[in-house]
């Protein structure tokens, strides 16, 4: 085969496109062919050049992109940390809520608790339960409580509508589409 | 790890993080591909910025049919192409210093030092750089997109087909033809 049949058979074989029957004949005619070998070595050259031709990533690039996002509403924005800690506070104050109304239930209410001696901190022991109630209502706090356990009840209201995981702490807002 | 494709759907359902992934991923290489293509920094820039951009906004519309990375530089070169073409018709078109064509008795670089004749271990310096980019401004647009696609960002030869919706032989020769025009420009430089 003459050297000007095999030029682009060498190019495609330097990216490796060539097939392992093109590369063995390849092979074969660089060995006899001092000028197919230097042609062979300027085209691998040519395309380390490029390779190594590179822009600059600007320090702002990414700030200026996502500004731009922003902008038009593209990019997805992170949940405000109120959301995200009201949801894990769910689980004590639920627990809070729970002893609550056991107290406030219960067929005990209005006596004092007996309690052993150091069975309990010392706050408990210098203020009973009982001694902290007016008689038939309830204080400000107990209020406070058992408004807190209608959002308890349905922990679901917490949401932002339209999340898609729900340990996922972004909220996803309208996007144009283009 | 979630692959390109993955991202993307998850991008779509309202995720930040999978936008940032992708973002992270080829942000580097969008620049570059920009760069190689435009030759010049700032234009690298806007062109880069306006590709992610254009992949946001289609984001609902988008199929995954073929890979992200050939989508993406499927809009990566189209909005290179608009950037050059509005730039040629506003006459801002960076011009080609007239001593710089090929044969022109113009002193060429001379790589220096042993590894001249070692391709992989060039000495490269902003100098040659720079002669390499003007090279490649010069070539026809198909065949510097193909030939950058394929030795800059390593897609392979079928992977380019897709980008410019040509056939695989058509790529073969249009970098074959791409990297006769450079050794003939960059002659004073190859080993």
């Amino acid at each position: 085969m003459e050297c000007r049949d095999l030029k682009e058979l060498i190019s495609a074989s330097i990216d490796g496109e060539a097939s392992r029957a093109e590369t063995r004949r390849i092979e074969e005619h660089l060995e006899g062919c001092a000028e197919c070998r230097a042609l062979e070595r300027k085209m691998r050259a040519i395309g380390t050049g490029v390779a190594m031709t590179e822009g600059v990533v600007p320090s702002d690039f990414r700030e200026k992109l996502f500004a731009r996002m922003e902008a038009e509403d593209l990019l997805p924005r992170r949940r405000s940390l109120f959301v995200f800690s009201i949801r894990w506070a769910a689980v004590p104050l639920a627990a809070a809520a729970a002893l609550a109304l056991f107290l406030l239930t219960s067929p005990e209410k209005g006596k004092d608790v007996v309690i052993p001696q150091g069975q309990l901190p010392s706050v408990a022991q210098r203020q009973p339960v009982a001694a902290a109630r007016v008689a038939g209502e309830l204080t400000p706090e107990e209020r406070e409580i058992i408004a807190y356990l209608d959002v308890l009840e349905d922990p679901s209201s917490l949401d932002t509508p339209g999340d898609v995981d729900e340990m996922e702490i972004f909220a996803p807002t309208g996007r144009r589409q283009g | 790890m979630r692959t390109d494709e993955e991202l993307m759907e998850l991008y779509r359902k309202g995720s930040r993080d999978a936008f940032e992934e992708l973002f992270a991923r080829y942000h580097g290489k969008v620049i570059h591909f920009a760069y190689r293509m435009t030759g010049d920094q700032a234009r690298a820039e806007e062109a880069a910025q306006e590709t992610f951009l254009r992949i946001a906004r289609a984001a609902f519309t988008w199929q995954p049919k073929a890979k992200f990375s050939t989508w993406m530089y499927t809009v990566a070169r189209r909005t290179t192409l608009n950037f050059l073409r509005d730039e040629k018709e506003e006459g801002d078109k960076v011009p080609i210093p007239p001593g710089e064509e090929a044969g022109d008795g113009s002193p060429a670089l001379q790589l220096r030092g042993p590894n001249a004749l070692n391709p992989e271990e060039m000495a490269w310096s902003s100098e040659i750089q720079e002669r390499f980019v003007e090279a490649l401004q010069r070539l026809p647009e198909s065949c510097r997109a193909a030939f950058i696609l394929n030795r800059g960002d390593g897609l392979s030869y079928e992977e380019v087909a897709t980008v410019l919706g040509i056939t695989s032989q058509a790529v073969k020769s249009r970098i074959f033809r791409a990297r006769e025009m450079l050794m003939e420009s960059l002659s004073g430089l190859l080993p």
